[in-house]
């Protein structure tokens, strides 16, 4: 008992270790990445004892830069709910991270240890329901700092949220039904069979249109360039105008983690989770009829590695979407919103379910 | 043009009327048709030595230089033809042939004919080779004149205003042809009390000042017309002050002081003392209030007039005649001594009104008169018998005021002490520092006669109308202000009608 | 449907430009990284306070007076710069030389550089070519007013 309890405690703290440390790298690859896409070279300049790594320790400069920071809040501000908007935020997105699966499960001193927090049977629901809590960070910064701009941002936040989990909600409804599980483990379990023999069964093999619907609504829930009408510098500058110092720093990081979990979601749903393609329990099963035997340990190294490597190519994939688009209007936003991305989810459902009827 | 017979002749097609016996310079002039020139001077006598005056008329072989051109009846003259425009040309090449090239040091940079006419009418290239010759380039000529020989044109206009107007004749030209310069004969500089106009009528910067001599450029100058306080001719005067960049704190404000045109009273000339008169605006000036000799931080106008008026109420109704003693100057404005007028005589029901001003000096039989002030006749028009203060009259009064640091020009210091001691509250209204300021309970600032507007009547009775010339310093203020304000305090009509 | 695929086409097309950048340079970089030099460079940038730019030859920097042979400043104190100056940030003072040739110097020449714009005109209508503005001088920064008072009549 106690052991399952230790083995808990730990995972918490290696995933939750494993996601801020990312969004902490994250943010120097963001700096790095718009840099080199514009011929640039980013931060590069701190350095500890001389010693710069390409400006590796610019996160931690930020974060003791902010920490420093005078705890600044407006005078008719509501100084509980400035503190606690932020955290909110925070909190619930990195509750999400709990229920993904990094790897399958390992042998440990005798026991079978899933390498995931916690296997819940309604894993889907629960991740779009901690996102989906996260909107009560920005209705209350808005509120709270008393300010118009902020107030404004907060409330465009709001609609486009709702808006897009609708889109959000419907695009996985098709991928439910062709996986029938709402465990994430199952899911992932499901995809590491072959289609047609040869192509891994991945999520975005069965559920293109689902995926393209997913990824987007997802990326306008995660409220970065093109979709940050909520923020809008140049023109409300958005909820966190009253923002400053540490409570500004954990929305700016509340927005890396979103990243993360919409990377490891999109991972986990379509594109196969941990999965390596053709690689089994025993070893690699190669389509061609080659086989390739591979230690235990090495499978399990394999597919976290495979899992990172997923989760950090779309990390790269929405800085690059981040710093390649302009704004939206927040007309065009709401129309694509609610006329494309609803009725293509709906579609989606509606063709999944004539294919799955047709094969009985 | 009464009796002088008018002949008609054309001008660049022009119609033009004159009265016989005039230049076509000048018929041109009345014409609006300006002929440049170097030697030529409406004062002067005609000498026509510079040749930049050449025009065509018709039926002369040779161009004719205006100046000395008599108009005659159908005379047909063009004065921007081809030919003359050649001759122009040449005649700037000549002269600058020898012309040392240093308008960057030169003061009369940006008020040069040379400079103009160049830019007008040559804008030809150098052609001379050869060096240049080299003359004095600084050269006292006596009242503090600097002459530099390269630079003269030999227009001979110094020489011939020497002659003429003073009389004195320093100047001359020596040796001939080439060498030809202008100088002074041995041991005897110029001296007169008319020097200041050679700075003036000389057409470059040959003859220059040492008083403005590097102090400024003459384009930061601004030009305003006023009228001369130091003697009772009343010059016409241009009042040339640079206000803001590139003046900076401390710098003087009034830079020169040059002779306006009036042909009703002084024609193109002033005197030295007039224009020597910058320095009473700039120099020895009071800008504070000051309360027994020493400037009071945080002392207002109204607060030190309040004084006054307190001062004069204490003295009831019918003892003011005896008790307050008033002198005025004639430097005030015709308005102002209306006003006083009004409000010390009038108003105020006193006899013990005054006038104390400067002592007079010499007349000089041309510009200069005896009379030091500028507005005697104005006092008297105002309805006041001018009368010195004598020192047991002072002396005997409760308040006194006092317009103008004169009194201790007329009355031994130590004296004048002894009698002020004795007086209750005695204020000072006073331009320029004195031995008065330490009597005094309180000076007031005021504006010289440049700073103001108002009138003066000269010693002919002719009335002069002027404007301010220059802004005085913030915390001084105009005697008609001082006056008005006084009147308004003690509730009595200052009469707005007649007095600004 | 074709106005969507139209939408979609640019949208990549957009991408891809980025995208482009990003590997070419990326590939720079890494070459850079293993020592293999390379002509062109993954980025432009100059790494300001230890690499300079050459300055151009026409450049404006701080002002400065030409010293005459003798070393004294070559000013004549004409104040066309003061007249020119449309920030009206130099002011001179001129003062009598005992040399005739020379007559005038400045005796103070002083420019705010609180208020100068580097417009050069002073250059321009500097009769004697005495101010120049080619010191190359461009990190023109001081924690007081009075540190930006440039004194350029003495050396």
């Amino acid at each position: 008992m106690l052991a399952d309890v230790l083995i808990v405690l730990a995972k918490v703290v290696l995933a939750l270790t494993w996601t801020l440390l990312l969004a902490l790298f994250l943010t120097w690859v963001e700096r790095k990445e718009s840099a080199v896409m514009q011929d640039r070279i980013g931060a590069n300049r701190a350095s500890v004892f001389g010693l710069r790594l390409f400006g590796l320790f610019q996160p931690f400069a930020d974060a003791i830069k902010m920490l420093f920071k005078e705890d600044f809040a407006p005078t008719f501000s509501q100084r509980a709910l400035h503190w606690l908007a932020p955290t909110f935020s925070f909190f619930f997105v990195s509750v999400a991270i709990v229920a993904v699966p990094f790897g399958d499960t390992v042998r440990l001193f005798g026991r079978r240890i899933p390498l995931q927090v916690v296997d819940l049977n309604a894993a889907v629901l629960f991740v779009l329901a901690m996102l989906s809590l996260g909107i009560y960070g920005i209705l209350v910064s808005g509120w709270a700092s008393a300010n118009r701009y902020a107030l404004i941002g907060s409330l465009r936040g709001a609609a486009q949220l709702i808006s897009y989990e609708v889109a959000l909600g419907l695009s996985l409804v098709g991928l439910i039904m062709v996986f029938p599980s709402l465990s994430l483990s199952r899911i992932v379990e499901s995809q590491g069979a072959l289609l047609f023999g040869f192509l891994p069964k991945w999520g975005v093999f069965l559920q293109p249109l689902g995926f393209a619907v997913f990824f987007l609504a997802g990326m306008a829930g995660t409220k970065r360039v093109p979709f940050d009408l909520p923020e809008g510098e140049s023109e409300i500058i958005g909820f966190y105008t009253e923002y400053g110092g540490l409570k500004f720093g954990l929305f700016m990081f509340t927005d890396f983690l979103e990243v993360i979990v919409l990377s490891a979601m999109s991972t986990t749903l379509f594109f196969g989770g941990w999965q390596v393609p053709w690689l089994g329990d025993g070893g690699f099963a190669f389509p061609w009829g080659g086989r390739l035997d591979v230690a235990p340990w090495a499978v399990t190294v394999l597919r976290v590695l495979a899992f990172n490597l997923k989760v950090f190519f779309f990390c790269w994939l929405q800085i690059l979407t981040r710093w390649t688009y302009p704004r939206f209007r927040y007309d065009q936003i709401m129309d694509l919103g609610w006329k494309v991305l609803v009725p293509l989810g709906v579609g989606n459902i509606l063709i999944t379910g004539l294919i799955l009827a047709a094969r009985g | 043009m009464s009796g002088l017979k008018r002949v008609g002749l054309t001008i660049d097609g022009l119609k033009v009327q004159a009265a016989e016996g005039t230049s076509i310079l000048k018929a041109a002039e009345q014409a609006g048709v300006v002929i440049p020139h170097f030697c030529y001077h409406p004062a002067l006598e005609i000498e026509g030595n510079c040749r930049m005056c050449v025009v065509e008329i018709e039926g002369l072989p040779k161009l004719e230089p205006s100046c000395s051109a008599l108009v005659r009846e159908g005379l047909v003259v063009r004065t921007s033809t081809e030919r003359v425009r050649e001759a122009r040309k040449d005649v700037l090449a000549f002269l600058l042939a020898e012309h040392p090239l240093d308008c960057p040091i030169c003061d009369k940079a940006g008020e040069c004919r040379l400079q103009d006419y160049y830019d007008r009418h040559g804008l030809t290239a150098s052609r001379m080779v050869e060096p240049r010759e080299r003359r004095e380039k600084k050269l006292a000529i006596g009242r503090g004149l600097i002459l530099d020989r390269e630079r003269c044109v030999l227009c001979t206009r110094c020489v011939r205003f020497l002659r003429q107007m003073p009389g004195t004749g320093e100047l001359g030209v020596f040796e001939r042809g080439l060498r030809s310069e202008v100088g002074i004969f041995e041991d005897a500089p110029v001296d007169n009390g008319y020097s200041g106009n050679l700075v003036d009528i000389c057409p470059v910067g040959a003859i220059t000042a040492e008083d403005f001599r590097f102090k400024t450029r003459a384009w930061f100058l601004a030009r305003k017309p006023s009228v001369c306080p130091h003697c009772g001719r009343g010059c016409a005067v241009t009042v040339e002050s640079v206000s803001g960049y590139p003046l900076a704190k401390g710098e003087r404000r009034v830079y020169r002081i040059t002779a306006r045109e009036n042909p009703a009273v002084n024609g193109f000339w002033i005197c030295d003392l007039g224009r020597d008169g910058r320095r009473d605006i700039d120099e020895g000036r009071h800008a504070r209030l000051m309360k027994a000799g020493v400037p009071v931080a945080g002392l207002s106008w109204q607060t030190a007039l309040a004084d006054v008026a307190a001062a004069i109420r204490t003295v009831p109704g019918p003892e003011r005649s005896a008790g307050i003693a008033v002198v005025l100057n004639g430097r005030l404005t015709c308005e102002e001594l209306a006003l006083a007028k009004r409000l010390f005589v009038a108003g105020l029901g006193l006899s013990k009104v005054y006038f104390a001003d400067r002592k007079p000096g010499s007349a000089d039989g041309l510009l200069l008169t005896a009379e030091r002030l500028p507005n005697g006749r104005g006092v008297l028009e105002a309805g006041f018998a001018p009368r010195l203060p004598a020192l047991d009259e002072i002396a005997a009064a409760d308040v006194l005021l006092v317009f103008g640091p004169y009194l201790s020009e007329h009355l031994a210091e130590e004296a004048l002490a002894k009698a002020w001691a004795g007086i209750p509250s005695k204020f000072l209204f006073s331009a320029h520092e004195g031995p008065l300021d330490r009597l005094a309970d309180i000076v007031f600032p005021v504006a010289v006669p440049a700073e103001k507007s108002g009138t003066y009547i000269n010693v002919d009775g002719t009335r002069q109308t002027f404007a301010q010339a220059v802004k005085p310093a913030a915390g001084v203020a105009a005697e008609s202000a001082i006056l008005a304000g006084l009147a308004n305090l003690l509730a009595l009509d200052a009469g707005g009608g007649d007095a600004r | 449907m074709i106005k969507a695929w139209l939408v979609v086409k640019e949208l990549l097309r957009g991408a891809g430009i980025t995208s482009r950048h990003f590997f070419v340079n990326m590939t720079f970089h890494t070459l850079r990284l293993f020592g293999i030099k390379t002509k062109r460079r993954g980025a432009v940038t100059i790494q300001y306070p230890e690499e300079r730019k050459e300055l151009s030859p026409r450049h404006r920097s701080l002002h400065r007076i030409r010293p005459r042979d003798d070393g004294r400043p070559s000013c004549v104190a004409c104040m066309l710069c003061v007249t020119v100056c449309p920030s009206e940030c130099i002011s001179v003072e001129a003062a009598e030389d005992p040399d005739p040739e020379v007559q005038k110097v400045p005796a103070k020449f002083v420019v705010d550089l609180n208020r100068c714009c580097f417009c050069g005109f002073c250059v321009e209508a500097c009769p004697v070519d005495a101010i120049r503005m080619d010191t190359g001088e461009i990190r023109l920064a001081s924690k007081t007013r009075a540190g930006l008072e440039a004194r350029l009549d003495k050396p």
